[in-house]
């Protein structure tokens, strides 16, 4: 199998990827979670190269510690989630130039690091993306209705006696992979746009969460294929045509959208959002009885 | 060569001077545009135009050498800020939108810069600044966008603090938030433009977070977190320009300047969250809020 | 309770006047076909279901959505004349973090009159001062917002309505919660504030506070079920039709008559 046959299987398995695992963190509004993340694996990716390690496997376990650190952060009073992020995307970032200019001599550059290189994807890159993405599904098949149901109403979920934190490590799980996988492909900063914008867009035009699920895989997997197809058609870069045609099939959701709206359709799109608080219970006695 | 003789006599270099004085105007900008970062929660929006910033300086550089740099620098941070601004204020998920844009941005800065030759040279030079080599008038630049930065955020600060407290009770009595959103971002995207060719755009946006948060744990009187963001971010500064020359004459390492700073930060914050941590361990012990990650 | 002095002040001015109005979140209908009228120094109860349209119409008031039909005037004004409008929103939105002192928020009620630029001069702190003292918590002013309780905190945003001097003052569920000394300062300040000649919208689930300070009340359920002077509108069939929709359970012992028949 060639080069390119090559990258474009990989573009498709990490398009779908992304687009499936991008839904839950478009839905739960993890997208800087998500970016803050791929920087902040940079330093295990260049420590494992150091150590003569699988990347992939550094990445991860740097993901791991940056998982808990955010958490403690995100905890502290007057800190919270945004900071938490910030602070690690710098921090990891930094921490990752600083091993990587006292080890000019590694394989892992800044620029393939940022922007990925899909042409140069293998065999097990390809694997271990495809293992993700059954996970993925099998995740989503077998907890769908609980992840749904902790997305769309947190505190409802919590009082119909659930435990929140198992759908929350369910879900950073399923996104430190993805982020970790996707990255040797397309690169950090554009795996966040092949993550978001199939998602988003999809979450703009489907009704349901359901359709959102299937819709942006595939939107993900095109915006792949077409990314690379693009690539040798203009003879630009790989990973930006791709996040350039995931972001296109957004600004085309979005104006779809617009004209929906505008042609007075009133069947909006129920969509799925966060509710802005928990409310509901404090409310619900009417305080005349007395 | 003594500690102290690092922490002072460095700066009698020319170079280092330089250096300092541009972060110190950072540490300013910290001290106010950074605080507001932290109370308005933008730290994904300036995450995003530093990044937005990039085909800007691209495709100035391409038309117009050094100097084109600068303007297309601005354009673009400008232009990013308005659309930032406008998607702000419609319903489609705010962080995923911001998101895509950045990210699509960045992709046009790649495909620009791709076509040049010395490619992966200008994409480092972007994210890690070269600190030790701003020219006198890259300090002057600096200064001055910086200078309107913090005019934009100084004339409208109550507001934009009354806007930050209660959204809702801000527009009730006649305010239009777009506006104001509009002026935050723009000056956002100017201190993002001014000093990311001199410090990089990681630093940049160190100094636009970290501060900011610090002053958070250390206090929660509202006119005390401006000087303690800006103090702070100039100590830091101070110190981490001080290490990298300790490290390069002292013991031969060639530290990155922008990095070491930035770890300098991040240390200073982890320190200070840890003295919070104990501070609250140590007082009654009070409930903590649910956990949001 | 509802002394029946109220027919001469009928000639007071007009401080808040509805007619047919409907309002839309985006293009989706939020509240259809709402008309009453609110005079000076007196108040109505707005009293629905949850999503009833309680706060929309509060919104709609105040112009933060969007008007799709009829007209709102504030003092024969549309849109209202600055500075002429005092809302009061739900203490819990806030973010009990910020870093600001009571004073500082109570301030935020003279930013409008201020302007840009200008910083609080002695004027504003006196008024800031008066807004205090008049919802009873003078002695907190430097205590930071989120360290006061629930109801403080309701009282301190009334205190910044109140710094603006506004005519017609918007209160969204401010008795939420509140234990039986929050709910009596704050009954005190409005009816002194309606002494002073401003109209007050509230929009409540207690029956009994309505009572207690409002002349009219709205009935909403999507749309207006009724509108008019307390005794009247507050029937068990009116009340049954408002909340029928979630399921309250209604009979003659937990429906508000006039009390002096109560149980």
């Amino acid at each position: 199998m060639d080069y390119f046959s090559t990258a474009l299987i990989a573009a498709t398995v990490i398009g779908a990827l992304c687009g499936l695992v991008g839904s839950l963190v478009v839905l739960r509004r993890r997208t800087f979670f998500a970016q803050a993340l791929t920087h902040a694996t940079f330093p295990g990716a260049v420590a494992a190269a150091m150590l003569g390690l699988s990347i992939p496997l550094g990445a991860f376990v740097a993901s791991i510690a940056i998982v808990g650190i955010m958490t403690v952060i995100g905890r502290v009073r007057r800190q919270g989630s945004q900071v938490a992020s910030g602070i690690v995307l710098t921090a990891g970032f930094a921490l990752g130039v600083l091993l990587q200019a006292l080890n000019p001599s590694l394989p892992v550059h800044v620029d393939s690091f940022l922007v990925g290189s899909i042409l140069t994807t293998t065999g097990s890159d390809i694997g271990l993306a495809g293992g993700v993405l059954v996970v993925a599904v099998l995740v989503i098949v077998f907890f769908g209705k609980e992840l749904l149901f902790s997305t769309f109403d947190a505190s409802g979920y919590r009082a119909a006696g659930y435990r929140e934190w198992p759908m929350e490590l369910l879900t950073l799980g399923l996104i430190t992979a993805t982020v970790v996988t996707a990255m040797p492909a397309v690169g950090a900063i554009l795996a966040i746009a092949l993550i978001a914008a199939p998602a988003a867009a999809a979450r703009l035009l489907a009704r349901t969460t359901g359709q959102i699920l299937v819709a942006a895989p595939v939107l993900g997997a095109t915006a792949g294929i077409s990314g690379v197809l693009l690539s040798r058609a203009l003879d630009v870069a790989a990973g930006p045509a791709i996040a350039l045609t995931a972001a296109a099939f957004f600004l085309l959701a979005l104006a779809v959208r617009q004209i929906r709206s505008r042609a007075g359709s009133s069947r909006t799109a129920a969509l799925p959002t966060r509710p802005a608080s928990g409310r509901a219970a404090a409310r619900a006695s009417l305080g005349w009885e007395s | 060569m003594d500690a102290w003789g690092a922490l002072l006599d460095a700066f009698s270099l020319p170079f280092m001077s330089r250096a300092l004085v541009v972060l110190l105007v950072l540490s300013l900008v910290a001290g106010i545009v950074g605080v507001l970062v932290n109370l308005r929660g933008l730290e994904f929006i300036s995450d995003g135009l530093t990044h937005a910033v990039f085909p800007g300086i691209a495709i100035g550089f391409v038309w117009g050498g050094r100097e084109g740099l600068f303007a297309g620098a601005i354009v673009a941070a400008v232009l990013t800020a308005i659309v930032l601004a406008v998607l702000m204020r419609k319903a489609v998920p705010v962080d995923a939108a911001i998101a895509i844009v950045f990210t699509a941005m960045f992709s046009i800065g790649v495909i620009v810069v791709s076509r040049q030759t010395n490619y992966v040279g200008q994409l480092e030079q972007l994210l890690f600044g070269r600190l030790l080599t701003i020219s006198v008038v890259e300090v002057v630049q600096t200064i001055v966008i910086c200078a309107i930065a913090l005019l934009l955020v100084g004339v409208t600060l109550k507001e934009q603090l009354f806007r930050a407290f209660d959204r809702t009770g801000f527009s009730a009595v006649g305010y239009r938030p777009f506006v104001l959103d509009l002026v935050l971002n723009v000056a956002i995207a100017l201190v993002v433009v001014a000093a990311s060719s001199a410090v990089g755009t990681l630093l940049v946006l160190a100094v636009l977070i970290v501060p900011g948060a610090v002053a958070r744990l250390v206090t929660v009187r509202l006119w005390l977190l401006f000087p303690v963001a800006a103090v702070f971010a100039a100590v830091a500064a101070w110190l981490g320009l001080s290490l990298g020359y300790v490290a390069s004459v002292g013991a031969g390492i060639n530290l990155p300047s922008g990095a070491t700073v930035v770890l300098v930060l991040v240390a200073g914050y982890a320190l200070a969250l840890v003295g919070r941590l104990l501070l609250d361990r140590l007082r009654a012990p009070q409930p903590r809020p649910a956990a949001v990650l | 309770m509802n002394e029946n002095d109220s027919q001469p002040r009928t000639a007071a001015p007009l401080a808040l006047h509805v007619a047919g109005a409907s309002f839309a979140y985006a293009q989706t209908p939020a509240l259809e076909d709402v008309a009453f009228d609110l005079r000076a120094g007196e108040a109505v109860a707005l009293i629905g279901p949850n999503g009833s349209g309680k706060s929309t119409l509060l919104k709609g008031v105040l112009g933060l959505i969007h008007r799709t039909a009829g007209t709102v005037e504030v003092l024969g004004e549309s849109p209202a004349p600055a500075g002429a409008v005092g809302y009061v929103p739900q203490a819990d939105e806030l973010d009990p973090e910020f870093p600001v002192t009571l004073e500082q928020v109570v301030m935020m009620g003279r930013y409008r009159s201020l302007g840009w630029l200008r910083l609080p001069g002695k004027r504003d702190r006196a008024h800031v001062a008066a807004a205090l003292e008049a919802v009873g918590l003078s002695e907190r002013a430097r205590t930071r917002f989120g360290e006061l309780s629930g109801g403080q905190q309701q009282r301190g945003l009334l205190a910044r309505a109140l710094a603006s001097g506004p005519r017609l003052l918007l209160l969204d569920e401010p008795f939420n919660g509140l234990d039986q000394e929050n709910r009596n300062a704050l009954v005190d300040t409005v009816k002194r504030l309606k002494a002073d000649g401003v109209a007050v919208l509230i929009s409540t689930h207690d029956l009994e506070l309505a009572r207690d300070v409002c002349e009219s009340v709205l009935l909403l359920n999507g749309g207006q079920v009724a509108f008019g002077p307390l005794d009247e509108v507050l029937s068990l069939e009116n009340v049954q039709r408002t909340f029928r929709s979630v399921g309250v359970e209604l009979d003659e012992h937990t429906v508000v008559v006039p009390s002096h028949t109560g149980h």
